[in-house]
C-alpha cells in the first residue's frame, strides 16, 4: 500500500513527504476543512488524503509538461485561489438571473450547483423515469455508495493530471446520473454550474454519469458565473454496451474566471458517444477529454471549439485511446482567436497493437484575427495497429478576403461581414451537434459572444 | 448615369492593364463590352465593384454624379451598383437566404428604409423566384457552396433580381452555360432591363447577346477600347475574329 505511507495530518499542514511549494498553501487548507469532517465514510476520507500528497508532490504542471505547455499558469502559481470546498454555497443571491440568461429556454430536468454545491430550490428534475438516478454527488456518495466508490477510486493520478488529484482531495459536490440498462431518455438533463462570485477561490467538482447498456441520454453543461474564481471540474462518464451518450458543455465562465474541465469516458463495446465543448467565456480555460475506446465497434465524435478575445487563453486536449478493434472516432474543432488571444488544440488518437478496423479522422480549423492573436495546433496518432483508416489535417489562417470582397459587393459592411464568416466558421462545428435545441442554444451564445469580439 | 474618363490601372506588381478607358453609359442602357481574354474586361469590372489590389494611375470614374473610386465596395453597392462574378464565391456556412436578407436590409439600412423580416423578405423571394427558373432549394444551401456552374450563375441573377441595382455588371456570366442555363439567365436579365437601370454585360461571345439586345458593343483590347459601335458590331466579330480587328485597330 505505497499510498498509506503519504499520510496527512488532518489538523496541521506538517507532512511527511516532498511538497512542492505551490501545494503548501492548498494542504493547509486541507487541514482547516476537512480536519472536521467525520460524516464522510472513511474510504473517502482515505481517497482525499492519498489525493492529496499526490498533488502535493506533482505541484502545479510545469511547461514542459507536454499536456500543459500552452498554458501559462504563472498567475496562478503566485495568487493561489485556495478551495471553498468543504464550506457552504456562498450566497448565490445572483444565480436566478444568471440562471435565466444562461439556461436553456425550455428544459424538462436541470440539476443546479452554486459554487460548486448542489442548489435544490433553483433545480428541477421530478418525475425521471424509474431506473435513473439524478442527483448531487455529495448525495450518491450515501445512497450510491458502491459506484461513487468505484468511481472516485478508479481514476490513476497520473503526472499529468495534478489538478484532478487537487479535484479528488477537494471536490465538494457535483452531480451524478446513473442510467439502469434498456431506458430510453427521451428529454435532455441540463446541469448548470454557476459561480455566484463571492467565493474568490477554486471550486473542485466530481461528478460522473453512468448509462447502462442499450440505454440512451442527453446532457446539456453550462458554466457561468461572476467575479473572479478557479473552477476545477471533472466528470467521468461511462457507456455500457450499446449505450449512447450525448453530452455538450459550454463554457460561458466569467471574464475574470479560469475553468479547468476534466472528462474521462470509458466506451463499452458498441456504444456511441457524441461530445461537443464550446469555450466562450473566461480568462484562462483549459479543456481535457480522454476517451478510453474499450469495446469493439465503439462510436465517438468528439467535436467543439473556442472564440477567444482579448488576453483570453485557450487549451482543448482530447486524447483518443483505441484499445479494441473496430472503433471510429471523429473530431472537428475550430478554433477563433482575436486581439492577444492565444488558443491551443492538441489531439491525440492511439490505436493499439490488435485494435485493428479503427477509422479515426480528426480536423483542426483555426482562425486568427489579426496580428497579435495566436494559435497554436497539434494533432498527433500513435497508431501500433496496422489495417486501420487514419487521418488528420489542421490549418490556421485568416478570414477569405475573397469572400468578404463577395460581401460587400452586396453592400455588406466589413464588420458585418466578419461578424459573418466567423460565426459560419464556428457553425461548421455546431452543426454536427444532433439534437436542434442544443444546436439552437449554441448558436444564439455564439452569435452573442461574437457581438462582443472586440479585436 | 456612368462615366469613365481616361481610366488607368495597374496591378500592385506593376503591370498596367488598363490603358485609358473611355465611356459612358446612360440610366436605361444595355452595354456589351466584348474582348479577348487578358483584355482588361475582368479588371474593368472589379475595379468598378471596388476590389483590392489595384492602383489606379489616371484618369475618373463618376457614378450618379459622385467619385466612385472614392467609395468603399459596400457604399457603391448600396448606391446601387451590382457586379454578377465570373466566379461566384463560395461561402461554408452562411445560408443563401440569411445571406441575401443580410445583403438587402444593409442596403435599406443605408438608404434609411425600415429593414424586412423574416416574413416580408421571403414573400419578396417568392415573387422574384416565380419569374427565375430557381428551386426554393437552393436558397436553403450554404452561398454557392456545392452549387453547379450553372446554378452559381442563376444565383447571382436572381441577388441581382432582389437587390434591384441602379447599373449591373455582368462579368461572363454566360461562360460556362449550357443553352437551357443560358437561356435562363438571359431571361432573368430581360426580364430587368428598366428606364432606371444599367448594364453592362462583360462577355467573351456574341453568344449571350443573341438573346439580349445591347444598345451600344464595345471591343476591348489591350487595355483599351479600340472599336464602338451597334449590335451589328458584336455579329462582325463573331465572324471576323478578334485577330482581324486587332490588326485593324
Amino acid at each position: 500500500m505505497p499510498h498509506d505511507l503519504y499520510e496527512v495530518s488532518p489538523m496541521s499542514a506538517v507532512v511527511d513527504f516532498p511538497v512542492k511549494p505551490e501545494a503548501r498553501l492548498y494542504l493547509e487548507a486541507f487541514g482547516r476543512d476537512f480536519g472536521q469532517h467525520t460524516r464522510e465514510p472513511d474510504w473517502l476520507s482515505r481517497q482525499r488524503r492519498r489525493s492529496l500528497a499526490r498533488f502535493a508532490e506533482l505541484g502545479f504542471p510545469s511547461r514542459r509538461s507536454e499536456a500543459w505547455r500552452y498554458l501559462d499558469l504563472r498567475a496562478l502559481e503566485a495568487a493561489p485561489m485556495l478551495p471553498v470546498g468543504a464550506v457552504r454555497a456562498i450566497g448565490g443571491v445572483p444565480a436566478p438571473d444568471l440562471l435565466a440568461a444562461v439556461g436553456l429556454s425550455e428544459t424538462a430536468y436541470r440539476l443546479v450547483l452554486v459554487d460548486g454545491h448542489y442548489a435544490p430550490e433553483l433545480s428541477t428534475f421530478g418525475g425521471l423515469p424509474s431506473g435513473v438516478w439524478l442527483g448531487a454527488t455529495a448525495v450518491a456518495i450515501g445512497e450510491r455508495p458502491d459506484l461513487m466508490r468505484s468511481a472516485i477510486e478508479a481514476p490513476p493520478l497520473d503526472a499529468a493530471r495534478p489538478f484532478a488529484a487537487l479535484n479528488a482531495a477537494f471536490f465538494a459536490d457535483g452531480f451524478v446520473l446513473e442510467i439502469a440498462p434498456g431506458i430510453a431518455l427521451d428529454q435532455p438533463i441540463e446541469i448548470v454550474h454557476l459561480a455566484s462570485g463571492g467565493s474568490g477561490g477554486s471550486l473542485h467538482t466530481r461528478s460522473l454519469v453512468s448509462v447502462g447498456a442499450g440505454s440512451r441520454a442527453s446532457i446539456f453543461e453550462t458554466f457561468a458565473g461572476h467575479g473572479s474564481y478557479w473552477r476545477n471540474d471533472v466528470v467521468e462518464l461511462r457507456l455500457a454496451a450499446g449505450a449512447e451518450l450525448t453530452r455538450v458543455g459550454l463554457v460561458e465562465e466569467a471574464a475574470d474566471a479560469l475553468h479547468f474541465g476534466e472528462t474521462l469516458a470509458a466506451l463499452g463495446s458498441a456504444s456511441r458517444l457524441a461530445s461537443f465543448v464550446l469555450l466562450l467565456g473566461g480568462r484562462t480555460v483549459r479543456y481535457e477529454a480522454t476517451v478510453r475506446s474499450e469495446g469493439e465497434a465503439t462510436h465517438c465524435a468528439l467535436h467543439g471549439g473556442f472564440v477567444l478575445s482579448g488576453r483570453q487563453e485557450a487549451n482543448i486536449v482530447t486524447t483518443v485511446d483505441h484499445a479494441a478493434p473496430g472503433g471510429e472516432t471523429r473530431e472537428v474543432f475550430k478554433g477563433v482567436a482575436a486581439g492577444r488571444a492565444h488558443g491551443a488544440f492538441q489531439g491525440r488518437i492511439t490505436v493499439r497493437p490488435g485494435a485493428q478496423k479503427v477509422d479515426a479522422n480528426q480536423l483542426s480549423r483555426n482562425l486568427v484575427l489579426g496580428p497579435r492573436a495566436a494559435i497554436d495546433t497539434k494533432p498527433e496518432l500513435e497508431i501500433y495497429a496496422d489495417d486501420v483508416k487514419c487521418s488528420h489535417g489542421a490549418a490556421v489562417g485568416d478570414l477569405d478576403e475573397a469572400a468578404l470582397f463577395y460581401l460587400a459587393t452586396r453592400g455588406i459592411g466589413r464588420e458585418e461581414a466578419r461578424r459573418m464568416l466567423i460565426e459560419a466558421f464556428v457553425r461548421e462545428a455546431v452543426e454536427l451537434v444532433g439534437s436542434p435545441q442544443f444546436r439552437e442554444h449554441l448558436l444564439k451564445r455564439l452569435a452573442r459572444r461574437l457581438a462582443m469580439l472586440e479585436e | 448615369m456612368l462615366e469613365i474618363t481616361n481610366l488607368h490601372v495597374r496591378l500592385t506588381d506593376g503591370r498596367e492593364i488598363l490603358r485609358g478607358i473611355d465611356l459612358s453609359v446612360n440610366s436605361d442602357e444595355v452595354h456589351a463590352i466584348m474582348g479577348p481574354n487578358g483584355s482588361g474586361k475582368s479588371t474593368l469590372a472589379a475595379v468598378l465593384a471596388g476590389r483590392d489590389g489595384y492602383e489606379i494611375t489616371e484618369g475618373a470614374v463618376t457614378y450618379l454624379g459622385r467619385d466612385l473610386l472614392a467609395m468603399p465596395a459596400e457604399e457603391r453597392a448600396c448606391e446601387g451598383l451590382f457586379l454578377a462574378f465570373q466566379y461566384p464565391v463560395e461561402i461554408p456556412g452562411v445560408n443563401n437566404m440569411y445571406f441575401l436578407r443580410a445583403a438587402l436590409n444593409a442596403q435599406r439600412r443605408y438608404r434609411g428604409e425600415p429593414e424586412l423580416d423574416a416574413g416580408q423578405f421571403l414573400r419578396a423571394v417568392r415573387a422574384k423566384l416565380k419569374f427565375l427558373d430557381i428551386g426554393e432549394d437552393l436558397l436553403q444551401r450554404a452561398v454557392n457552396v456545392g452549387f453547379s456552374g450553372g446554378e452559381k450563375k442563376r444565383n447571382e441573377i436572381f441577388q441581382m433580381a432582389m437587390l434591384e441595382p441602379r447599373l449591373a455588371i455582368l462579368d461572363e456570366t454566360d461562360s460556362g452555360l449550357d443553352i437551357d442555363a443560358l437561356r435562363a439567365v438571359a431571361r432573368g436579365v430581360n426580364q430587368q432591363r428598366a428606364p432606371d437601370r444599367a448594364i453592362l454585360l462583360i462577355t467573351h461571345y456574341q453568344r449571350l447577346l443573341g438573346y439580349v439586345e445591347p444598345d451600344r458593343v464595345h471591343v476591348l483590347q489591350g487595355g483599351r477600347i479600340i472599336e464602338s459601335g451597334d449590335k451589328d458590331l458584336a455579329l462582325e466579330l463573331e465572324r471576323r475574329g478578334y485577330g482581324a480587328l486587332g490588326d485593324a485597330a
